[in-house]
């Protein structure tokens, strides 16, 4: 049965980014957490391993990182391997793609690696195609449903497209990307934690790659962005609903 | 060499293209080329768009992805040079552009909002990170710059702005079947209604207890002559309404005159989609949810109360 490799991000949760003056974003006070869309990766690849097949978790980060290798592991994946270095704080999606292809070329055997379709911060939705790319490997994005076929040896793969689905085959090896509606990624007991904790974590450092290239996309600036309005609050009382109706109204949309 | 290169899947998104790939071509001198299958459409209809030149995609056979035309384009782009290639970010659009970049060893800006030259030439563009909280200015690091745009993130170039003007046309033969193979097309459950076009539309959220509740939001919306869209939740965990009335950062994009949100409760990847809409209204229980930070109008009560009465009294005030 294949050999899984899932890759996952550590990511800032978005709901502790606070609105700092003039526009500015406030980290100051910041939590992380497994990107949203990378749990859904990490569940298919313990549903695609069958009986007899493996689950490596993969991410690049920062040192800082290492709290979301647990994290991983107690999804169910078998090991986890960590590109590691305060180098690899901030990469682009050019540059985490790279250290990943890396990674799994020289250490990792693999027939099915599993991405995200984007990241929970950046969500520029590019690593796992460059990652197919850089391994020189078929790429099948936003998957809604994956079957790895009984015989082994290649998947089928149901992927969302504008008009609407296109089925599509291919051998192993091959990554996919997945949309959350793939599955229900659990939420891991107490038990899952504490075997996770057990089970085996292989680190990369950055001067065991090669020399990591510069960034292909540069971040400028980053604000907040402009969401709020003045919102005008009505009761449930017939007059609030006649007055909130008359205030779509005179707003000029109603009609 | 100078030029702007635009490639999408369907005819409408190439003339949303056409209109800030236009400006930039306009900018700084260079051809603007467009790359699109052959069955979108009379080449004609681009030139007078803006175009120069025109490189029509082959038909594909049954079982090949539209993905199999990576090396070619790789090629094409690599022998052209252009300064700048747009793709639409569409499903199948933004595989391909991540794939390109890697081939072309360049950046990519992905889903952005806006793109720009500034003062001194550089194209910045603009996108959402963090689940829609912040706005990313962003420049290429590579040549081409490249970027993926929504669909409907600009209008459509004028077809007829620049009458009988001519171009050059090319054909690029199908290329070779790739490694991945289709197998089957499906339309899938879609509903007719398209909301991205709706001028109005009554959105539904957690907040609705169950699924032949949607009535209510239906009535609602026909009383105010709109459409409706959900949340999430909605459409891929409890699969109440098909997903391309999903509005948020990974659902549709909506520009409304009127949204209205039901038992929605806001959450930013939801708000994402819904920033374009003029008028923004919600009816949720919870005076925290942090819809109302976003809304213009906005009514403190249970949506199974208050639904009703606004049914009654839109009637009532359009007749």
């Amino acid at each position: 049965m294949p050999k899984v490799v899932a890759c996952f991000k550590w990511v800032v949760d978005e709901a502790y980014i606070r609105k700092g003056g003039g526009g500015a974003l406030d980290f100051s006070a910041v939590d992380y957490k497994l990107s949203e869309y990378d749990r859904n990766a990490l569940e298919e690849a313990t549903r695609c391993r069958g009986e007899g097949g493996t689950v490596t978790a993969l991410t690049a980060g920062s040192p800082e990182a290492a709290k979301g290798l647990k994290d991983a592991l107690s999804r169910g994946a078998d090991t986890a391997v960590f590109a590691s270095d305060p180098a690899f704080a901030a990469l682009d999606s050019s540059q985490t793609a790279a250290v990943l292809a890396e990674v799994i070329r020289n250490r990792i055997p693999y027939d099915l690696i599993i991405c995200g379709e984007g990241s929970g911060d950046q969500y520029a939705q590019q690593v796992g195609p460059r990652l197919a790319e850089n391994l020189g490997i078929p790429c099948i994005s936003y998957v809604q449903k994956l079957t790895v076929a009984a015989e082994g040896g290649r998947i089928t793969a149901e992927r969302r497209v504008e008009e609407g689905v296109e089925v599509v085959e291919a051998s192993f090896p091959v990554l996919v990307t997945v949309l959350p509606e793939i599955n229900i990624p659990r939420i891991p007991g107490v038990k899952d934690t504490l075997m996770a904790g057990k089970k085996p974590v292989v680190t990369v450092k950055n001067e065991e790659l090669p020399p990591l290239g510069a960034a292909k996309l540069k971040t400028l600036a980053m604000t907040a962005a402009r969401l709020e309005r003045n919102c005008e609050l009505f009761g449930t009382a017939p007059e609030d609903i006649a007055r909130f109706v008359t205030a779509l109204q005179q707003k000029g949309v109603s009609g | 060499m100078a030029g702007i290169w635009i490639f999408a899947e369907k005819k409408e998104l190439v003339l949303e293209l056409l209109t800030p790939g236009g400006e930039l071509a306009a900018r700084q001198g260079g051809k603007l080329t467009i790359v699109v299958p052959e069955a979108e459409g009379d080449p004609a209809d681009y030139f007078a768009a803006g175009a120069d030149e025109v490189v029509l995609l082959s038909p594909l056979a049954e079982d090949v992805t539209l993905g199999a035309w990576l090396p070619v384009l790789a090629g094409e782009i690599r022998a052209a040079d252009p300064e700048a290639v747009l793709l639409a970010a569409t499903s199948r659009g933004k595989e391909i552009a991540a794939r390109l970049a890697a081939r072309l060893e360049t950046g990519l800006a992905s889903n952005c909002l806006s793109l720009a030259a500034d003062a001194d030439g550089t194209l910045v563009m603009e996108r959402l990170a963090y689940g829609g909280a912040a706005l990313q200015r962003v420049a290429v690091m590579g040549r081409p710059v490249m970027a993926t745009i929504p669909p409907r993130t600009f209008p459509p170039a004028a077809a007829a702005a620049i009458p009988g003007r001519e171009g050059s046309v090319r054909t690029l033969p199908p290329p070779p079947a790739d490694t991945v193979r289709v197998v089957a097309r499906k339309e899938k459950e879609r509903s007719a209604q398209d909301i991205t076009a709706a001028k109005t539309v009554v959105c539904v959220g957690r907040g609705l207890e169950k699924r032949e509740d949607l009535e209510l939001a239906r009535q609602l919306a026909a009383a105010l002559g709109g459409e409706i869209g959900c949340t999430r939740p909605i459409s891929e965990e409890l699969h109440w309404l098909p997903d391309n009335l999903c509005i948020g950062l990974s659902g549709v994009q909506v520009k409304p005159e009127l949204y209205l949100g039901l038992g929605v409760s806001g959450q930013i990847q939801h708000l994402t989609g819904l920033r374009g809409a003029r008028l923004i209204c919600a009816v949720n229980r919870d005076p925290n949810a942090p819809i109302f930070l976003a809304a213009d109008l906005g009514i403190i009560g249970d949506l199974y109360e208050v639904t009703p009465k606004l049914i009654e009294e839109v009637k009532k005030i359009r007749g």
